[in-house]
């Protein structure tokens, strides 16, 4: 669904090559500055890449116009303004922009938006304020718009970073879902022990690099969690539950390069 | 909301009627309302009695000046302050108004004008757009447009256009001069014919482009990576907008001179009446900013009689403390924003 061959963008991201495929729940880890944004904004068509190509579902992403892009990739940003003067339903109603650019939607752009509204449980705050939501409820407001694009692909930026636990779970297990209906979901993630118990497959990027890349267990091994997370930490299964945990015990003091 | 938006569109057009009738109706010679379309008639009939003439060749291109050059400023307020995304954006402030100035002023001194009618909007809306490209150009980093740099370019070039403007008027003999002072205190006598039609045509360009553009700019208050992620060509709207405010500030720069502050308030106070919906706001945008001109030119035509007060210098007055007011009211928490 998405291909990356040999991807750099000048000095951020170096010779990444990946491939992704429909149904899968993506964890994209990795340090504050690996580039996690910058791979996420390049795989969306947003930023182009200084060398190397992305294909989304077979052609190169970057030669296309941002409307089809969009018909085909939903991106969440990370930072969402805290002041946007629109109602939870007119918000939602933005996803439907490469679809109906002049903003006159037809029967088909109103279904989509009510079907993202009743995915992400927020039929009944459609006519408040979205200024008027929580947190948590913002994002899932956010991610309502992504589904509007009516996208089989849902790039997000730390889409559970600032939110409580609860929330953090919900939306997970929401995205989850949606993996499992078929689309591909890409999430950059910090709290690496959800991204264990909840992605089907974690990619790690560290300065740059893409340096693991297959399922959580085989990924976070206590070698790699100390030479690019820079702690003591190792996984285990949880005794009551059977799901991998990681135990962490202790920051590495940083040593000046 | 909806209910709101009604009530507006009804009371911006009631004003705008009553404006009209007024400032055909009042004057040296004054005409009473049911005549007006009488003596209209009566002038593009052919007939050339004292009234006609009057009503015909002097109050309505004024009132249609007046319309069209208020309208032409509220839109692009409203515009600019839509993909800037700030309400401080005004033609005024990103230079577009003085750059257009200059370009009136060079046409004048040059003999331009005298040669080609054309000439003066044509160099006022270059010179604006020139401007208004500069500005941008250097408060864009990284596809980023920031607001201070842009403020700070905006007021920069902005004097450096007057400083030119004061040196032309300087040099120029004092005929010419009193010709080119107008351009800086923006007024409405002389307003004719083919002023209202040049006006009315790019109106009439311009409206139907940035109603298409409504949504995009709907989707621009959500932020430009935001924008992105849905598909909305950020830059080139923002280009084409850009250019088309530049066009029609430019062309109402050079009919009437520089008319301050309409650009900034109407759409300001139209965001808090009817929510920040850019399709009926520009559309109120434009209907208030009409209104707006003509009530300032009816108050300069009869607060000092006889003389008269230049429509800018009225703008300036009624304007600033009505926004005062407005940043007052934000500011005790009375009324918690759009």
């Amino acid at each position: 669904m998405i291909q990356i061959h040999h991807l750099h963008y000048h000095p951020i991201l170096r010779d990444i090559c990946a491939e992704f495929a429909p149904g899968e729940m993506v964890g994209l880890v990795g340090p504050n500055g690996a580039g996690k944004t910058t791979l996420l904004r390049t795989m969306a068509g947003v930023l182009r890449p200084t060398g190397g190509t992305v294909q989304v579902m077979g052609e190169p992403v970057h030669a296309r116009e941002p409307r089809w892009r969009a018909r085909r990739v939903a991106y969440l940003p990370q930072f969402l303004p805290d002041e946007i003067p629109f109602t939870v339903r007119e918000f939602v109603e933005m996803g439907r922009y490469s679809h109906a650019p002049r903003g006159v939607l037809d029967r088909a752009d109103a279904a989509a938006v009510d079907e993202a509204l009743a995915v992400m449980g927020l039929r009944r705050y459609e006519d408040t304020p979205l200024a008027h939501l929580s947190g948590g409820e913002r994002q899932r407001a956010a991610i309502a718009r992504c589904l509007a694009q009516g996208a089989p692909i849902l790039l997000l930026d730390e889409p559970i970073a600032s939110l409580d636990i609860h929330y953090q779970l919900d939306i997970l297990v929401r995205l989850r879902a949606l993996a499992a209906e078929g689309r591909l979901v890409i999430a950059a993630l910090h709290h690496l022990e959800l991204a264990l118990s909840h992605c089907h497959r974690t990619v790690c990027l560290h300065r740059g690099r893409l340096v693991a890349d297959g399922s959580p267990d085989k990924v976070f091994t206590p070698a790699l969690l100390r030479a690019v997370f820079r702690v003591d930490a190792r996984p285990f299964r949880d005794p009551h539950t059977g799901a991998l945990r990681l135990s962490v015990s202790a920051a590495i003091p940083s040593t000046p390069e | 909301m909806t209910r709101r938006r009604a009530w507006a569109f009804g009371a911006l057009a009631c004003a705008l009627l009553a404006s009209a009738a007024l400032e055909i109706g009042i004057g040296p010679a004054s005409i009473p309302f049911w005549q007006i379309p009488a003596d209209t008639w009566a002038y593009f009939a052919g007939h050339r009695g004292l009234d006609a003439v009057v009503v015909g060749a002097i109050r309505w291109p004024r009132l249609l000046v007046a319309v069209l050059a208020g309208s032409s400023l509220a839109l692009a307020g409203a515009v600019l302050q839509a993909i800037l995304r700030n309400p401080m954006a005004d033609p005024g402030v990103i230079g577009v108004s003085s750059g257009g100035a200059l370009g009136a002023v060079i046409a004048v001194a040059t003999g331009l004008s005298a040669r080609y009618q054309a000439a003066t909007p044509a160099l006022a809306f270059a010179f604006g757009l020139g401007v208004a490209a500069v500005i941008y150009r250097l408060a864009t980093r990284a596809r980023r447009t920031d607001m201070y740099r842009l403020l700070l370019a905006g007021v920069a070039l902005s004097s450096l256009c007057s400083a030119i403007i004061t040196a032309i008027l300087d040099l120029s003999p004092l005929e010419e001069m009193q010709q080119m002072m107008f351009w800086l205190f923006g007024g409405l006598d002389g307003s004719n014919w083919s002023e209202a039609l040049l006006l009315a045509a790019v109106n009439a360009a311009a409206l139907p482009a940035f109603l298409r553009f409504a949504f995009a700019y709907d989707i621009l208050t959500t932020g430009e990576e935001h924008a992105e992620a849905v598909g909305v060509d950020v830059e080139r709207i923002k280009r084409a907008s850009l250019a088309i405010a530049a066009l029609i500030v430019g062309v109402a720069v050079s009919t009437t001179g520089v008319i301050s502050f309409v650009g900034l308030i109407v759409p300001h106070i139209l965001r808090r009446l009817m929510g920040a919906n850019h399709r009926p706001l520009l559309a109120a945008s434009a209907m208030g900013g009409a209104v707006l001109l003509t009530l300032s030119d009816l108050v300069g035509r009869t607060a000092v009689q006889p003389a008269e007060l230049n429509v800018g210098i009225v703008t300036s007055c009624l304007g600033v403390p009505f926004f005062l007011y407005l940043l007052y009211r934000q500011r005790s928490g009375r009324d918690a924003g759009p």
